[in-house]
């Protein structure tokens, strides 16, 4: 960002996080916005802008607490803001975060609070069994939910994964590498949920959900808000903890099928390969400079899609690179440090970016500090859209 | 016959019908078509460029005057597939395990259809095996376009 005044990260913060935690949106909000702003003893009035980005996984469920960008704003006392914005949409914190750096780089703000908050009401047993009479479709999903293309889990993850395993011969071994790593991670923090360690036999023997996805490879629902406080540099050294530095930020969209398919590789290669290109092409790093790297695990082979469109290894490489233990706490390029989504639950990227500054603050990961990390990546969501963020520590 | 004829009883229930269809203007001719045992896809007829999902502009030459859904061959390769284990709508709780598979169209490869492969073990299925279509009515007046072996 040679042009440009840099933005560093100041604060993060997490609510109360786990399954039915019977606190609403507005709760959640407050808990994670309080403890980012305790984190860098930055007070309301020093803030000038909120970006929020709120979401429900699967059907709303009548009588949703309702909340956007003006409520944060107003429920913390931060007045008067000069830059918000509110998507009730998608499922990324990386629209937050971006649309904060944006908005800080441009001088429509200096300071900005970024909250991403979910809840998860209802499993999807108590979804499915809570429709009503023949599901009507109108819009694109016409064209595949009468097929029983009905989730996610089958759309970004099986259908890309089997591509993955029939083309370029990954097995389902490297999958499971990969998930047995970053539960190894788990174990070592103690904000994770699922800390019990996995093995191979662990993984082959779980069940799967749309072949070749197993359980094990999906993020683990929860109610969850996250905070982050970003502000210029010029500001950024006034708080309690040594602010962490955005050296680029890529924002993606692509269609996985069929528009724009010809000008992108692969149902692998789609936006993270779009996005990974923008955000090398605004530094001067390297993805060798990257100490570690906290990759979007929504699914395992989202993991691979970014390692892959970064250029850690080679298009179709995933598999044997993270069975190489490359990926692993003490290989080279450490991933999901915190033990990822799976582990610590589904906050659609924002844990990500708060490892990262975690990571790059030097000496708040405890026994999964990576040693002298000064470069990490952060990546968010697949397929249609996505984005990254590569971070400095000075 | 219009797909506005895709009548489902009043008695139906979730359990009764996967997810159903609701055409609007720019998708009617596609749910005509299946209705008539026929595959079309939207073609833009000053570049040849197919568009699908049916979008009411060309991507390539930006027409809009110039487009016509074209019926094609029904036949293609099999880009991707999974077998769904875990049923997530009422309709697939009796039908699982049950295979989903991509179509890549021989008119044009980076177009792509997402269908169910039938008389074909779902262990068996790989990518790039020849299909081509068939409609079936799989429950009372709802027809959908699925592929067999070629
Ligand atoms: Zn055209």
């Amino acid at each position: 960002m040679a042009n440009r005044d840099r933005v560093a990260a100041i604060g993060v913060g997490y609510s109360t996080t786990g399954r039915r935690t019977g606190l609403n949106r507005r709760q959640l909000v407050a808990q994670a916005a309080k403890k980012a702003m305790e984190d860098c003893g930055i007070t309301p009035d020093q803030i000038d802008g909120v970006v929020l980005h709120a979401g429900v996984a699967g059907a709303e469920p009548p009588g949703l607490d309702w909340i956007d960008a003006l409520d944060v704003a107003q429920m913390l006392g931060i007045t008067p803001i000069t830059f918000y914005n509110s998507d009730q949409g998608g499922p990324a914190y990386i629209h937050a975060a971006i649309s904060a750096i944006a908005a800080i780089q441009s001088g429509q703000a200096h300071t900005v609070l970024t909250v991403r908050v979910i809840n998860q009401r209802l499993s999807s047993a108590e979804e499915r069994d809570s429709v009503q009479g023949p599901m009507r479709i109108p819009g694109d999903s016409q064209f595949t939910m009468p097929f029983g293309s009905v989730t996610p889990i089958q759309t970004i993850a099986a259908l890309p994964a089997q591509r993955h395993m029939e083309r370029y011969g990954t097995t389902e071994e490297q999958f499971g590498a990969h998930v047995i790593a970053q539960r190894a991670n788990a174990v070592l923090n103690d904000d994770a949920i699922m800390r019990d360690p996995l093995t191979m036999d662990d993984y082959l023997n779980s069940r799967y959900v749309s072949k070749p996805v197993r359980l094990l490879d999906c993020d683990y629902p929860v109610d969850s808000a996250s905070a982050v406080i970003y502000t210029t540099e010029e500001r950024s050294r006034d708080f309690a903890k040594k602010p962490v530095f955005v050296e680029s930020a890529a924002l993606s969209a692509t269609d996985i099928l069929p528009a724009g398919f010809e000008k992108l590789h692969d149902l692998n290669m789609n936006s993270p390969y779009h996005a990974a290109q923008t955000l090398w092409s605004r530094t001067d790093l390297k993805p060798s400079d990257v100490d570690c790297a906290q990759l979007y695990d929504g699914f395992t082979i989202i993991v691979f899609q970014w390692l892959e469109a970064l250029g850690f290894c080679g298009e179709g490489e995933a598999g044997s690179f993270v069975e190489s233990g490359a990926t692993r706490l003490d290989g080279s390029l450490p991933v999901n440090t915190d033990g990822g989504a799976c582990n610590v639950g589904r906050r659609h990227g924002a844990n990500f970016c708060i490892e990262s500054i975690r990571q790059l603050r030097g000496n708040e990961s405890g026994a999964r500090q990576v040693k002298d990390a000064e470069v990490a990546v952060w990546a968010n969501a697949t397929g249609p859209f996505s984005g990254a963020v590569l971070m400095t520590a000075n | 016959m219009t797909t506005a004829s895709i009548n489902i009883p009043e008695s139906a229930t979730a359990a009764d019908y996967p997810p159903i269809p609701v055409p609007n203007a720019l998708t009617e001719f596609f749910w005509e078509g299946v209705a008539n045992h026929k595959l079309m896809i939207l073609r833009c007829g000053a570049c040849g460029t197919y568009i699908h999902y049916p979008r009411p502009i060309c991507p390539s030459c930006l027409s809009m005057d110039d487009l016509a859904p074209e019926q094609v061959s029904g036949r293609g390769t099999i880009y991707s597939h999974t077998t769904t284990v875990q049923p997530f709508h009422p309709y697939f709780v009796d039908k699982v395990p049950y295979n989903l598979i991509i179509v890549a169209l021989e008119e044009d490869e980076n177009i792509r259809i997402t269908s169910n492969l039938i008389d074909f073990p779902n262990d068996d299925i790989r990518i790039g095996m020849p299909v081509e279509v068939t409609f079936q009515e799989v429950a009372p007046g709802l027809t959908l376009p699925l592929f067999k072996l070629a």
